[in-house]
């Protein structure tokens, strides 16, 4: 295990959990072009717990999460330095194979993204890219997914219908229902629920909640309210760099930086 | 309270605004009034132009009746006339140039979105647009005197031999090497249509929004998945509507096809065989057409240009329709 966290100086930040790190990220930079995104980022993510990160726009909270599975290497000029360790190997390297890792790492967007298919291909779409199945398993994967995104009840009469014919908050679930099935170690939720109604939230939530049993979550989210409600652990982040990362009751009751409790409290933002 | 203010006269603020209501409405009528009339305008000519195709070409079609659409010989002499053989030509033409154009424009398209290095990116667009810029006479006479003579000695000989025995294709390939003839006009075609296509699926493609892409990647998409599964069906109609004005403009194109086709009334089996087209017909014959019953069957083959534009157009209209509906978009 040489993974063990070090002590000292270059201490990566983590919060004070028992859980092994899932995820590590080392000295992290992140670039648009030539502005720097991200500076100097350390700290791990345990595994099966919900992580959330907050801090005002443009605070590269949602850049680091798209670093978890280079999503940004769609883009020209974007590039990022440093390490990310999942399970202890560097994301980053030159060889690692994209495809392979965004199916390894999930990511849930801020708008509902239903492909333009049915419900039920939207699901059975990225199962079918990496695992051949017969019609009653993928049935019984689809069904599956959908339970999990506590979407099967609503949908199960009309899974041949579009995808783009559900309401928003079951779109967004239906996105859920499409990563899960994919069977990912991580998922990424960028703002899951800034464009749903508060019902629609709700559900969101405990979903993310009942995730957390099985997976490595890292949620970005505008809602001070959604990070106590959801996260375990969170991390304040501002102007690219992060302030403060500890517990979520810590974070929300005792931060020990000022910025952090002047965020939360809404004195700036 | 009411009674008040209505007793008051009423202020010069507010008889202005009345003022400025009523011009408002006024012109807001004369917009719609223009804008339906432009509308209406449209449908008056296309009318009248399929009014006066129906009436210049009544002679012919009273005199021949359905033989006319069914009828290969074309003889000015004995004054007999019948479309099919430019029927056949128009479509196989322009139905071999759209096989072979499709692909390549929506590979270009892709290419130019998804694949290619930005510096590349303009360059590239910019050589695709220009094509659609070139008039179809240069097509026409480097059709004639460079690509014709090219593929007689080099491509159609190579089919022949290829394919030579083989069921079914070697009657498809043979015959002596003309160079021109069906194969060479939809060739051409295919690369005048080819920028239509192009830029309009490129268009469409960059209406996709990036984070549904981004979330197509995300669940572990290669580019070939996204734009295949994704990209493409989201931009369907939008595609369609590309390939729709590449096939309008394959039906009608004259001058192009004219060159190279060879002008021959018969329909052959074989793709290397001259052939004719409508509007290529139209455009050779009409100078010297004599007599009433000649004029008025190239009218009628103008018609007949019409009517398969149309129905072609309904068709990938219920076409998509009916892929809507299966996929429930």
């Amino acid at each position: 295990m040489s993974q063990m966290l070090p002590i000292g100086k270059s201490a990566v930040m983590t919060a004070s959990v028992p859980a092994k790190p899932k995820v590590e990220v080392k000295n992290l930079e992140f670039f648009y072009g030539q502005s720097r995104a991200l500076k100097n980022i350390s700290l791990a993510l345990p595994a099966r717990s919900v992580t959330a990160f907050i801090g005002p726009s443009g605070c590269g909270k949602s850049t680091l999460l798209r670093v978890f599975n280079r999503i940004y290497e769609l883009y020209p000029n974007q590039r990022a330095q440093g390490e990310v360790l999942v399970d202890g190997r560097n994301i980053l390297d030159r060889g690692q194979d994209l495809n392979l890792l965004r199916a390894q790492v999930g990511m849930v967007f801020q708008k509902p993204t239903p492909f333009p298919m049915t419900i039920y291909e939207n699901i059975a779409f990225g199962i079918r890219l990496y695992e051949k199945l017969s019609k009653s398993e993928m049935d019984g994967r689809v069904e599956q997914a959908l339970q999990r995104a506590a979407l099967w009840s609503e949908v199960k009469d009309k899974l041949n219908a579009s995808g783009l014919s559900l309401s928003g908050g079951q779109q967004q679930r239906l996105c859920i229902a499409r990563t899960v099935a994919v069977k990912p170690e991580i998922i990424l939720f960028d703002e899951p629920a800034s464009a749903l109604d508060p019902l629609s939230t709700a559900k969101i939530e405990e979903l993310i909640d009942e995730l957390r049993s099985e997976y490595t979550i890292a949620i970005v989210t505008h809602n001070m309210q959604q990070a106590a409600r959801v996260s375990s652990q969170t991390a304040f982040m501002y102007l690219g760099e992060l302030i403060e990362f500890d517990l979520t009751e810590t974070i929300f009751t005792a931060p020990r930086e000022k910025r952090t409790q002047d965020y939360i409290t809404g004195r700036f933002g | 309270m009411s009674s008040v203010s209505a007793a008051m006269p009423r202020s010069a603020a507010a008889t202005a605004r009345d003022a400025t209501v009523r011009r408002f409405a006024l012109s807001d009528a004369v917009f719609r009034a223009a804008t339906r009339i432009a509308a209406l305008l449209v449908l008056l000519i296309l009318g009248g132009v399929a009014i006066s195709l129906v009436a210049g070409a009544w002679p012919a079609l009273s005199k021949f009746g359905a033989a006319f659409l069914v009828s290969q010989s074309w003889n000015p002499v004995t004054e007999n006339f019948g479309a099919l053989a430019p029927i056949y030509g128009t479509i196989v033409t322009a139905a071999i140039s759209i096989l072979i154009a499709v692909p390549i424009g929506i590979g270009i398209a892709i290419f130019l979105t998804e694949l290619c290095p930005r510096p590349l990116r303009r360059p590239i667009g910019i050589a695709v647009e220009l094509l659609a810029g070139i008039p179809s006479i240069i097509y026409g006479i480097w059709g004639l005197f460079i690509f014709a003579p090219f593929l007689q000695t080099t491509v159609q000989p190579f089919l022949i031999n290829l394919f030579h025995g083989v069921p079914g294709l070697s009657g498809l390939f043979a015959g002596p090497p003309y160079g021109i003839g069906l194969l060479t006009s939809a060739l051409i075609l295919a690369i005048m249509v080819l920028p239509f296509i192009t830029s309009i699926t490129k268009d469409v493609f960059d209406t996709v929004p990036s984070v549904l892409k981004e979330s197509a990647y995300g669940i572990g998409c290669t580019t070939w998945e996204v734009t295949r599964r994704v990209v493409i069906p989201y931009t369907r109609v939008g595609i369609m509507g590309g390939v729709m004005l590449g096939l309008g403009r394959a039906l009608g194109e004259t001058m192009a096809v004219t060159f190279v086709i060879g002008n021959a009334h018969r329909i052959s089996a074989s793709l290397f065989a001259p052939a004719t087209t409508i509007s290529a017909t139209i455009a050779n014959e009409f100078t010297e057409a004599d007599g009433e019953i000649y004029t008025s069957s190239l009218i009628a083959l103008g018609f007949l240009l019409f009517v398969i534009t149309f129905l072609i157009l309904a068709l990938a209209r219920t076409m998509l329709l009916r892929i809507e509906k299966r996929t429930g978009a």
